[in-house]
Formats: structure tokens, sequence, C-alpha cells
């Protein structure tokens, strides 16, 4: 890396000294290199630097989430993997820690509890802001039902619904998930043609991900097709999930509460509900039988006239 | 750290129900979950802020973010999976075609060319296996779908049969009275011979020959009928007449008057051999 950071710079300064003569393409191994190539960076300077590092919390192993993870790892190719993490770890200052020493911006963790919840984080390092999610409704690239492919590394187009932009956490989430998910232009592991869109849509505000296959019909010779833009469809290629946001963070990992979501509960409290009412059935079983008895005793049957009648 | 234990907070509003409330228990969740807890924080100003803080410049090049909006028109509904997929397809195909039409328009090559190899996110032998799938299934349609029409045509199959005999039974009751007529007519007119009696019989008499049973000149243990012998050699013939080609063996079996005549099989040994079954 170091050594080709050294040849651009070198090569921005001799396009300096002649820069009044006619420039001459540079030579690469594949051919003559293009002079559009060379103007990539805008003016402002920027480039888009950002890199992700993905881990997640021990004992993910027994759920598909660690598959979902490897997914996404599949899907980023600016991203860094890293072992896992002991979940108490991230308590400290740790993962951030780790953030920085893979020189990285953002970090993806995955966090699976009792081997059933799976949370995400979603961090900028080192100063914030960081979401937590709550994932739902999980399914794998691995399922067989999901016929689409493409190419592995190559950018993809991000779709987000108009809702997105109605209120400052939204926003602010859909920043982070631009930030995250679209690869960046000329990264070096990136590939060139972009053959798949990653849909994000809040339905029930919940953030819902689906990774769709672009497939236009379109001619050999022909690269950039003409008339096949009526004709495209899409194929799902997954993985499929949901984000149901519980907390903004200010800092990354922590720092000031920004939003807390007011609807959400935790699975913990749905599986207790669950069992509390399946306990109360019993309880109230056993209160009507007792309630009946005391009501049979308060009102004794009268006596029946006609008994005698037939026993003769 | 200021980091909080979410996952430990009860919402307002739980913690009430006793055993009074069982019966309204569900209620009382749906309200807890609809109803929004009071230690709820939105601070509006410090997350914009932090979104000026992350957020890239905006006179960013599209090409660099690739990012499109969608406007959706109505309401999902999250609970009908199918409209909530298709909701979704839809967005995603008008990205994808925004997206397209200003790459055509930047005149920059997205589409992968046929003749582009490279990896895949799904390996070949995934694709393998969903593509196995697809045939399984397929096949098992074609087949239910096989099956389906068996069995319609086995009941139209049958309904034809049924017919058959029917007209048959009908041919045969028709033939009787015809013959009937006849008799009766030649009754009338006193057995007289003229021209009554080449009657047609509607199907010129054919009707009573036999085919191909007993041609005089067969014997009864020719299996063949006769007609066996015309494309065979003759050897082969002979022995397909003496010994049948299929069908029952007991005809040939039987004694007919001839081979009960006949006595050259028997008591071949003569005196010698009785003589020596006697000494032992």
């Amino acid at each position: 890396m170091a050594k080709k950071r050294k040849h651009e710079e070198a090569s921005a300064e001799a396009k300096k000294k002649d820069d009044s003569a006619l420039e001459r393409p540079k030579r690469t191994i594949l051919g003559w290199k293009n002079g559009q190539n060379e103007g990539q960076r805008p003016a402002s300077g920027f480039m888009n630097k950002e890199k992700v590092l993905i881990t997640c919390s021990r004992r993910i192993i027994y759920s598909r989430y660690r598959h979902l993870m490897l997914n996404v790892i599949s899907l980023l190719p600016h991203c860094k993997k890293e072992s896992k993490l002991e979940s108490k770890e991230i308590k400290g200052a740790t993962i951030n820690e780790l953030v920085e020493l893979r020189n990285c911006t953002y970090c993806l963790f995955f966090e699976c509890r009792k081997q059933k919840d799976l949370y995400l984080w979603m961090a900028r390092s080192p100063n914030g802001p960081s979401v937590k999610f709550l994932v739902n409704a999980v399914y794998t690239m691995e399922e067989l039902k999901l016929t689409g492919n493409h190419l592995k590394g190559s950018r993809p187009i991000l779709t987000f619904s108009s809702n997105f932009d109605k209120e400052p956490r939204w926003m602010l989430i859909k920043e982070m998930i631009t930030q995250i998910f679209g690869t960046p232009k000329n990264h070096r592991k990136a590939k060139p043609f972009l053959d798949h869109i990653f849909a994000f849509s809040i339905v029930d505000d919940h953030i819902w991900f689906r990774n769709f296959q672009v497939s236009i019909p379109h001619n050999e010779t022909d690269k950039v097709d003409r008339g096949g833009l009526d004709k495209m469809t899409l194929i799902e290629v997954g993985p499929r999930f949901c984000l149901n946001p519980i907390k903004i963070f200010g800092g990354s990992f922590g720092g000031p509460t920004l939003y807390a979501n007011p609807l959400y509960i935790s699975p913990n409290l749905i599986r207790a509900m669950e069992k509390r009412k399946k306990g109360g059935r019993y309880v109230q079983k056993v209160k009507a039988k007792t309630r009946r008895k005391m009501h049979e005793l308060e009102n004794p049957l009268e006596p029946d006239e006609f008994a005698p009648l037939w026993k003769e | 750290m200021n980091y909080e234990e979410e996952s430990e907070e009860i919402p307002h509003g739980f913690d009430n129900i006793s055993d009074e409330e069982m019966n309204s228990e569900s209620e009382s969740e749906e309200l807890s979950l609809s109803e929004p807890s009071k230690n709820a924080v939105n601070n509006k100003e410090g997350l914009l802020e932090k979104l000026e803080d992350i957020a890239w410049p905006n006179n960013l090049e599209w090409i660099q973010k690739l990012t499109v909006v969608y406007d959706q028109a109505e309401e999902i509904d999250v609970n009908d999976d199918l409209s909530r997929e298709l909701a979704f397809y839809n967005q995603a195909l008008n990205g994808a075609r925004q997206a397209s039409e200003k790459l055509q328009f930047m005149g920059t090559p997205f589409l992968r060319p046929p003749d582009f190899y490279a990896e895949m996110v799904k390996s070949d032998t995934h694709m393998l296996k969903i593509k196995s799938r697809l045939l399984s299934e397929k096949k098992k349609i074609d087949e239910a779908e096989e099956r389906k029409k068996a069995r319609e045509s086995k009941k139209l199959a049958k309904q034809v049969q049924s017919q058959k005999l029917k007209e048959r039974a009908k041919h045969k009751k028709e033939e009787i009275e015809s013959v009937k007529k006849w008799r009766k007519q030649r009754q009338q007119s006193g057995f007289v011979k003229g021209k009554d009696e080449e009657i047609d019989f509607g199907h010129g008499g054919n009707s009573f020959q036999r085919s191909k049973k007993k041609r005089p000149g067969v014997s009864p243990s020719d299996r063949g009928g006769g007609f066996k012998g015309k494309d065979l050699s003759k050897k082969r013939a002979f022995r397909e007449s003496k010994f049948g080609h299929g069908g029952h063996k007991g005809l040939k079996k039987l004694n007919t008057a001839e081979t009960t005549n006949d006595l050259r099989d028997f008591n071949k040994g003569g005196a010698r051999q009785d003589r020596k079954k006697r000494k032992r």
C-alpha cells in the first residue's frame, strides 16, 4: 500500500511539472490509462474511504445469525472481519480500540444473546454516533428459495424509501447506512459493474433490508443497453433482515442517548409475558373451580318433588 | 461508559397487571405495545448535529453514493407478506431503473458483459443446489398434473366403455329381432322358396360366420389354428402345429380317438422286461 501511495504522489507531482506540455497517457500493464480515470477525485478532494469492521459476540455459533454476518461480509468488499469478542468486553473501550487498530471508520457489531436474540450495533468511531438495532425476520443467503446471484464485490445501488427523510433519527440512520453499505468507488476489491441493488425501506417503524440482482437483457457487444430498461427484472439474492432501532447514542458504543424507541419492548419481556399468560391460565382455572364450588354451596338444589314417584 | 442495558427496562403500565385483570391481559399487552413509554428520548437537535458531523459533502457526485429515493405512495400492511414483498420489489425495481438511466446518461459501463467471469456471491455448488431444487419442484408439479390427467382419462375411458357395451347390446338385440322377423315372414309365406330366402341379415350374413376359429382340416391340438405356418420355416411350422405356441397345453394332452387306439407305445420291452422286474 505504502509503495502505491508514494507512487501516486510522485505521479501527481510530475503532472504539475509538465502541465503545459501535452500529457502523455500513462502506461499500465493492460494498456493505456485514460485521462478520465486520473480525474476521479472531485474538486473538493473528497474521497470515500469508509472501512467497516465487522465482528460478533461469542456464542453466535448456534444460530444462523453467524451466517447472516458472513453474508454481510461477502456483500461488503470494504469491510474487515474480526474474530469474536466476549460480549462483556464491549462495555469498555475495547471495541473502539479495535476499530482504531484496524484503521476502520465504522463498526458493525453483531451481538447475540441467549442464542435467540440478535442485536446489531452500527457505530461510527471514534466519536459517534452509534445505533443499536434489534434484528428480526432473518433469512440468510443460503436459503434455497432465493435464486439470484451477483458478482462478489460489485458496488450496490442503494434505494431508500422516502420516509427516511421525514425525521432526524431516520435521516441520521440513512446517512450511516449509505456510508456503511455503499462500497467506495474504485475500491481495490470492488468489481467494475453494478448488478445488484439494496433496498432499505421503513415499514411499521422497522427498517427492512432486501438485496436484489438486477438483470437487464443486453447484447453481448453493447455494454450499455438502450431498450432493455423496460424488460428489467429483479431476482432476490438475500439475505433478508429487519432492523428495529432501539437507541441512538451520541458516542461510539456509548455516550449520551439521543433517541430511545418508545415502542420497543425487549424480546425477553415478550417471552416473559407469554409465560405469565400461560401461568395465568392455570390460576384462572383453579379460581373458576372454587367459585363454582362456593356458588353450589350457597344455592343448594331444591329437593325434587317427583323423585319418589318413580321408585315404586 | 454510559452504556445502558435496555433489555431490563420494563415499559410503563406492565407491572400493574394483577390477577383480577387476567381476562383483559391480552388487551393490556397490546396497550403497552402501542403506548409510548415515558422514558423515551428524542433529541432532534442532537441527532441533526451528529448528522452534520458525519455527513459527506453536499456537492458530492452521485456516482460516489449511488443512492436513490423511492416515494412510497400508500401504506404497506406489514403482516401481509405478499404485498409487503411486492412493495419492496417495486421500490428496488424503480431504484434500479432510475440508477441505470443515470448511469447510461453518464455513459459509464455498468452492465456485466457475458464473458466477464469473476467470483460470485453464491458459489457454483450452491447455485447447483438451487437449480436442482427448482427442477425437483417442477418435476413434482408435472407429476401431479400427469396423475390428474390420468385420473380424468380413466373416468372418460369408463364412460366410453359403458357406451360401447350398450351399443353392442343394442346391436345384438336388433339382430335377434331381425332374425325373428325373417322367421315370421317365412312362416307366413309357407316356407316358399323364393327371393324371400335370400334375406338380408343386415350385414350380409357375415356376422354369423366364425372368423378364425377351428378351420376345417386343422387338428384340434393345433394352437395356431393352421394360420401359423405361413411365414415360418417348414420345420418350425410343424413344431408349432404340434406343440403349440403359448396358450393352454391342456388340449394337447387330451386323448383323441386316434391316440387311444394306437397301442404302439405300450409294452415296449415285452415279457423280458417283466421278468427282470420280478427278479428284483
